[in-house]
């Protein structure tokens, strides 16, 4: 099985629905930051990250979303997860992301209730 | 310059002292991830100390340099300055540095990083520290009110190194206990989830991935011994790089040279006793082209089942840290569960496949039940039974009797090669075939050759039939048979003797028709049967019975037994010979059906 990572993001009025496909590792959840800072530079603090396409995440990658949390709580914004498996939904829940990001079961659930 | 007024130097002192106030409610809130907070701290030094320009570098210790983590009105953030352990000694001795005039010590060191300095527009630096461990330094550019810091700023800037310390401290801590956090979760969640799956395949895969997020690492595989070929075999690979694929994902290696020693490292490692490998330098890591990896045994209940490799560890901010001793731990613990994981997937698998295998073996069974006939016709002047006694499994045996042309009836007899449904659903064609062609040969050479075209174009390579057949002629009391290739048929005389009915041509579905006509053409014969006479038509399973001594049951004993009970009737007979045969195989395992028949001119 080989892996390679992208992010694809689509902007809304308000808010960015951003997309990963691949392994949430380090490199590539900086690539995630990168792309949430440079968002954020246009303005969007409100963040849906899709992760259907991604099955794995390892704790750099986890450390990296957390940063992105409290970024995006310096500027009053907030993080939405969706589509999460259920190995990454319980890593989040025990890694505390919950507390300061909600999580829903697809994208237009999480759109809905932003 | 303009001078700062009192004042003015309030103002600075309350905004320092509520920025820190700020960040400290920040570090206890139990939130300090630096990555974020470096530009506040930042922004508290520039508004402080009044500097055009500022910068905090910190150290990364695999790389031996300072790399730039927050800046402000700094082109080139990309710099880097390289710094020897030495220069960390000295650095450390001192609370602030001027680098236009540092400690002698430092001379080298600043000359040689001049342009970074100039693109920093370094002034001071403040080193960053916990104790003896060097973090990094705070770099401070030119001053915008006056051309040297004031005494007090001098005081605060140590102060403000110590906070920020503290924070980079604070904020690895966290880093450090999320990942430990993290690595517990995946073992103890993980690997029991794991151990939920019995599907081979998606549990060696889970196995691979969830070794590689739970060491942070980039790469990884999974080798499992192939217990028939000897080799370790590549069951499993996760890799980004695409290319490297293509010959990993069918890597064979075997367990053992010709000397009987291991072949490889990986094959040492599968070996009994083998111990886990740590490759942190290109050349044992680049065996499967990576910078590093660790492998490990992965055990069963009882034996090595194979290596399990993690690769390439990486680390923060593009940071390529080694495999620790650390890691071994966690991943041999990984593995045993692992180990177990898959052995459970393995034993289920063979237990799903040998209840399809009896699953086929009982359908089989029925089909071939279904093609052997209840009873056999009544034949006037003639007593005629039939036997089929399964042992061991589903042969390939057949029986038959059905009407011929003009008041013939036909008696066939087949053993089919091979068990199982392959053996009934030939056996099946082969029943057809015959019924098929009863009705319209010419002969019994054209019919024989027809079966045999039939099954030789139904069957796969080695896969035919021994077939016998005998036409009975009541109103002439005549047979006339055909034996492709199978046991004699006996004919015990009422008058004394024995014939054999060999006549015939080779075996069904061996050979296509055209080169069948090179061998030998099959040939029917004729014999006369008179009043007492029997015919025992029958398969190898009677007279290759064996007896716990490994004798064969034979021909001669089949012979001597028929002839004394020939005065029976056929049920009589059928019976005598079946009680032989059981008595002779005692307690020894068969793996051959017994079938005969039995036919009597009255």
């Amino acid at each position: 099985m080989a892996s390679s990572f992208n992010v694809n993001t689509r902007t809304e009025d308000g808010y960015a629905v951003i997309q990963t496909d691949g392994y949430l590792n380090g490199p590539t959840a900086e690539k995630l930051a990168e792309t949430a800072k440079d968002l954020m530079s246009q303005g969007y603090n409100t963040f849906v990250i899709n992760l259907e396409r991604t099955r794995l995440v390892n704790s750099i990658g986890i450390s990296i979303l957390i940063e992105i949390i409290e970024l995006l709580d310096e500027h009053g914004g907030a993080l939405h997860f969706c589509h999460l498996t259920p190995v990454i939904e319980r890593t989040f829940k025990m890694m505390g992301l919950t507390q300061h990001a909600e999580i829903h079961p697809d994208e237009e659930t999480a759109t809905t209730n932003l | 310059m303009q001078s700062v007024s009192a004042e003015e130097t309030m103002h600075r002192l309350i905004f320092s002292l509520s920025e820190l106030e700020q960040l400290g409610e920040t570090i206890v809130s139990g939130r300090g991830n630096f990555n974020v907070s470096s530009r506040t701290y930042l922004r508290i030094i520039h508004g402080t100390l009044q500097v055009n320009r500022c910068a905090i570098l910190l150290f990364q210790p695999t790389a031996n340099c300072l790399t730039i983590e927050a800046a402000i009105n700094i082109k080139g953030e990309s710099l880097t300055i390289p710094v020897t352990d030495d220069d960390i000694a000295t650095i450390l001795e001192s609370s602030i540095i001027d680098p236009a005039s540092p400690p002698p010590a430092l001379d080298p060191f600043f000359a040689q990083i001049q342009p970074q300095l100039e693109l920093l527009d370094a002034n001071l630096w403040a080193p960053l520290k916990i104790r003896d461990e060097f973090l990094g330094v705070i770099s401070l550019g030119s001053f915008r009110a006056q051309d040297h810091l004031e005494d007090w700023n001098r005081e605060l800037l140590p102060v403000l190194a110590n906070q920020i310390s503290v924070a980079i401290a604070y904020s690895r801590l966290l880093d450090k206990t999320r990942a430990e956090q993290f690595r517990l979760f995946m073992l103890s969640d993980t690997a029991t989830q794991i151990c939920k799956s019995l599907d081979t395949d998606a549990v060696q895969e889970e196995v691979v991935t969830h070794a590689i997020t739970l060491l942070d690492a980039s790469a990884g595989g999974l080798l499992l011994i192939n217990p028939v070929t000897q080799r370790l075999e590549m069951k499993s690979l996760f890799t980004f790089e695409p290319d490297a694929n293509t010959a990993l994902e069918s890597l064979s290696i075997p367990l053992q040279t010709d000397q009987d020693v291991p072949s490889s490292p990986l094959a040492q490692i599968a070996a009994p006793g083998g111990e886990t490998l740590i490759s942190n330098n290109e050349g044992n890591g680049a065996l499967l082209g990576h910078r590093n990896l660790i492998a490990v045994p992965m055990r069963g209940r009882e034996d090595t089942l194979g290596v399990l490799i993690v690769a390439d560890k990486e680390g923060r901010g593009g940071a390529t840290p080694d495999f620790t001793d650390e890691d071994r731990v966690l991943l041999e613990a990984f593995a045993n569960q692992a180990g177990v994981a898959i052995e459970n997937a393995q034993l289920y698998q063979e237990a799903l496949e040998g209840r399809q295998l009896q699953a086929e073996m009982e359908e089989a069974a029925k089909i071939q039940q279904n093609l052997i006939p209840d009873t056999l016709p009544e034949i006037s002047g003639y007593e005629a039974t039939g036997l089929y006694f399964p042992r061991g499994g589903v042969g390939g045996d057949y029986y038959d009797c059905l009407p011929d042309s003009n008041g013939s009836w036909g008696f066939a007899i087949a053993d089919v090669s091979g068990k199982g449904m392959q053996a009934a659903l030939l056996m099946a064609t082969l029943r057809a075939g015959l019924h098929s062609e009863v009705t319209r040969k010419e002969d019994l050479p054209s019919m024989a050759e027809s079966l045999n075209s039939l099954l030789y174009a139904s069957s796969t390579s080695g896969k035919f039939a021994t077939f016998f057949y005998a036409q009975l002629h009541p109103e002439t009391d005549q047979i006339t048979s055909i034996n492709a290739g199978h046991n004699y048929p006996l004919v015990i005389r009422a008058a004394g003797g024995c014939d054999e009915l060999e006549k015939g041509g080779v075996i069904l579905g061996m050979f296509a028709n055209d080169i069948l006509a090179d061998i030998a053409e099959y040939e029917q014969e004729t014999t006369q049967l008179y009043s007492g006479d029997v015919v025992l038509l029958y398969t190898d399973g009677v007279t290759e019975t064996v007896n716990p001594d490994g004798d064969l049951y034979g021909e001669e004993r089949l012979e001597v037994v028929a002839t004394r009970v020939k005065s029976e009737s056929v049920d009589q007979i059928c019976q005598a010979i079946y009680d032989d045969v059981i008595e002779f195989q005692g307690e020894a395992e068969q793996f051959d059906d017994l079938t005969m028949m039995v036919l009597k001119k009255i």
